[in-house]
């Protein structure tokens, strides 16, 4: 008889995600099922809302992905009215969305990833001076790197961990064997890790300039509220201006010389560490639209979806085939009309929840032959998929997209590993800081390109053309896609007078930590746990290795239980 | 001087945004001198680091769980603060504990903080808040001005 193992929550991640896995006699992962065990129903609560104000609402799904979520929901209500938006608006956007990204990547490296590969209370021993040479190697540019420096930050961080108030860093496994950096590398990693913390509050400041205020940036269906006059004190002018070249100078220095040294120089200790690849199935909807959002051609991130690691054919994706992306709820706590095996594209998605399935609290397993999960199952083409950075990063390397194929091809020369690292827990890390990288340099593309406009004269951000229901179909149908950070983000709205007739969202989450689906087939974190090895099933920071490597949204425990299925340990990760 | 109001709290599940319709109902019926930021932190978690440490004083906003629950505005003040801040603010799991701890390890916390909390009701999927918590929110803020004044006369 196998353990099973159930991680829930899992610590530092969004939301309510359970795992629960199977080990064999060798304490290596055979079979694991995801399940997230908060309901959310957001399509329900906006039947019948003014779609103009939808985005207000799908931003508060998430406290990490709002806007994202503000502008996959104004595509959508655009493509559904046939709303256009001028230049600048689309410029802005893409600069908004490219600081999100930038700065989401950085705080996920640093303060929600790291620590499953930097320990904190090991860095407690590390020579200052033997630090900082290697902060010098690893970084000969940056200036914070003087035994003084380290000094000081040892000295902080011993007495904040000997007050016993470890706050940010509890809930970790320190001391486990599978931490493998030396005291100075992990004292180095302490100090990037305080920095970014700092630096990311400055990134997110383009926000409030270009959306009014943050968090919770202003959005407009038919293009941006902000007002552009380079004269003005009202409007955006050229000293803000200034401070937003100032930011994305900063921010690209950063990823530059601290964010990529530091993977590359953590990765390098990690080699060996490659499993949790997975599916092998990527998806990309593609971003960063140079021209109209529907014109794919003109994407810096590319779309497409990629097969059994085969990177010699990229498929074409179009979510508004009826055919392509369905959603599934045999092993989720709904149903559907028309029978639960069924698969339906968002268009003509149900939203029923079925909460009699939901087992009763304290349960010990879910039922994961029947249902077991919250979220639906989404397939592609009836293939479960992969989305996330590391998705981007294959497409556009399939695609051969310059930049990315630079970047992809000097992580790798550099830490000395072939392509099929990429398949990896590592690669999907190492993907992710590489997108970081292009992200940051599309913030000083969008910004030139913005300047270059105002300064011809063009200071439109507004198109009112469609702003009146009045000039709306009275029936239709809209399709608005993001690449979040986590990964394809889409969403599907049907307009009826005026009114949201209903309303669907197909998160990054949801495809990466879907339930099996009808055929059987696992989902994204089901299959990349699939065959690791755990040192300790009682410390299961192999497990969040990997499922961290996904970004997750959602949160999760940890149940231990012996080899007849009894639980012998709860790791309660609270 | 520099005074951080932050409602914290997410509008899409009831009472559970309690926070946030007060600082909004703050800023729609009373004005403040520059010093004074609003703020709808709605549930941002480490992303709300800056307005932490960027300030002297900090006012919070929030629906909360005391352990006694009785229905009424509660109002807890620097050093009452840290038995009723365990609820995490949902991203990334970081809660304003967590927040105050990175602040502490910066060195950047605030001097003077009051946490203005009411008990949910309801915390459903839904938009807006119940008729008992919405009849808290003029009494909760007028606590809160009460202290801001209070502040901004002794510092």
């Amino acid at each position: 008889m196998a353990k099973r193992i159930v991680v829930d929550p899992i610590p530092r991640i969004e939301g309510h995600l359970r795992i629960e896995a199977v080990l064999d006699g060798n304490n290596t992962i055979k079979d694991a099922y995801s399940s997230g065990t908060m309901w959310r129903g957001l399509e329900l609560i906006l039947k019948g809302r003014d779609p103009r104000d939808a985005w207000a609402f799908t931003q508060r799904i998430c406290g990490v992905c709002t806007t994202v979520h503000a502008l996959a929901s104004i595509r959508c209500v655009e493509d559904a009215i046939g709303a256009e938006i001028p230049p600048n608006a689309r410029i802005i956007r893409n600069l908004m969305n490219a600081t999100q990204q930038t700065q989401d990547h950085l705080i996920h490296f640093y303060h929600l990833h790291a620590l499953d590969w930097v320990d904190v209370v090991s860095a407690l021993s590390a020579d200052p001076k033997a630090t900082s040479e290697l902060a010098q190697a690893v970084s000969p540019s940056w200036p914070k790197s003087s035994v003084g420096y380290f000094k000081d930050l040892k000295t902080r961080l011993t007495t904040f961990v000997e007050s016993g108030q470890l706050g940010i860093f509890s809930n970790a496994y320190w001391g486990h064997k599978g931490y493998l950096l030396p005291p100075e590398a992990n004292l180095m990693a302490v100090a990037h890790y305080l920095e970014a913390l700092d630096f990311q509050k400055e990134i997110v400041k383009i926000h409030a300039i270009f959306g009014g205020k943050n968090p919770h940036p202003n959005y407009l269906v038919g293009g941006m509220a902000c007002s552009i006059d380079p004269n003005s004190d009202m409007a955006i002018n050229i000293e803000q201006l200034n401070k937003v070249k100032q930011i994305i100078d900063d921010t690209n220095r950063f990823i530059d010389q601290v964010y990529i040294p530091d993977l590359i120089a953590i990765a390098g200790f990690y080699k060996g560490w490659l499993q949790g690849g997975g599916l092998g199935n990527y998806l990309a909807y593609g971003d960063f639209p140079e021209s109209d959002v529907d014109d794919f051609s003109s994407l810096l991130w590319p779309r497409g979806a990629i097969l059994n690691k085969d990177l010699s054919t990229i498929h074409d994706v179009d979510p508004r085939d009826m055919n392509q992306v369905k959603e599934e709820v045999t092993h989720s706590w709904y149903s559907y009309a028309g029978g639960d095996d069924s698969g339906l594209h968002p268009w003509e998605g149900e939203t029923t929840p079925k909460p009699d399935a939901v087992p009763k609290m304290p349960y010990k397993h879910l039922d994961t032959d029947g249902k077991y999960s919250w979220l639906k199952t989404p397939r592609w083409n009836n293939h479960p998929m992969e989305v996330g950075p590391l998705a981007r990063v294959l497409v556009a390397y399939a695609k051969k997209v310059p930049m990315i194929v630079d970047t992809v091809n000097y992580v790798l020369k550099t830490l000395d590993v072939g392509p099929e690292a990429l398949f990896s827990t590592l690669g999907r890390t190492a993907a992710r800081g590489i997108e970081c990288k292009q992200t940051a340099g599309f913030m000083t593309h969008y910004y030139d390109k913005l300047v270059a406009n105002i300064k011809a004269g063009d200071t439109k951000v507004f198109n009112d053309e469609k702003w009146n229901p009045d000039r709306w179909p009275s029936d239709c149908k809209g399709f608005g896609y993001t690449e979040a950070p986590r990964g394809a983000l889409g969403h599907w709205i049907h307009i009826k007078d005026g009114k949201i007739e209903d309303y669907q969202i197909v998160v990054p989450s949801t495809w990466n930590a879907s339930p099996r689906d009808s055929n059987g087939k696992s989902g994204a974190y089901e299959a990349a746990l699939k065959g690791t090895p755990m040192a300790d099933p009682e410390q299961p920071l192999e497990v969040l290795r990997t499922i961290h490597s996904f970004d997750p949204c959602l949160a999760c425990a940890s149940h231990i239980l012996d080899m007849n299925g009894n639980e012998i340990t709860t790791v309660k990760i609270s | 001087m520099k005074i951080n109001v932050l409602g914290l709290g997410n509008i899409i599940l009831g009472d559970e945004g309690f926070g946030v319709e007060a600082v909004k109902y703050l800023e729609s019926n009373f004005s403040f001198s520059p010093q004074v930021n609003i703020i709808d932190g709605g549930t941002q978690g480490i992303y709300l680091l800056d307005y932490i440490e960027s300030t002297d004083c900090l006012m919070i906003f929030d629906a909360i769980i005391p352990t006694d629950y009785e229905f009424k505005v509660y109002v807890y003040r620097n050093e009452e603060l840290p038995a009723f801040i365990h609820r995490k603010l949902s991203s990334h799991q970081v809660g304003l504990s967590e927040l105050l701890s990175v602040a502490k390890l910066h060195g950047k916390v605030p001097t003077e903080i009051a946490l203005i909390g009411v008990p949910p009701k309801s915390m459903k999927m839904n938009i807006g808040l119940s008729d008992e918590v919405k009849k808290l929110v003029p009494e909760a803020v007028e606590l809160g001005i009460n202290i801001i004044n209070e502040w901004m006369q002794e510092l």
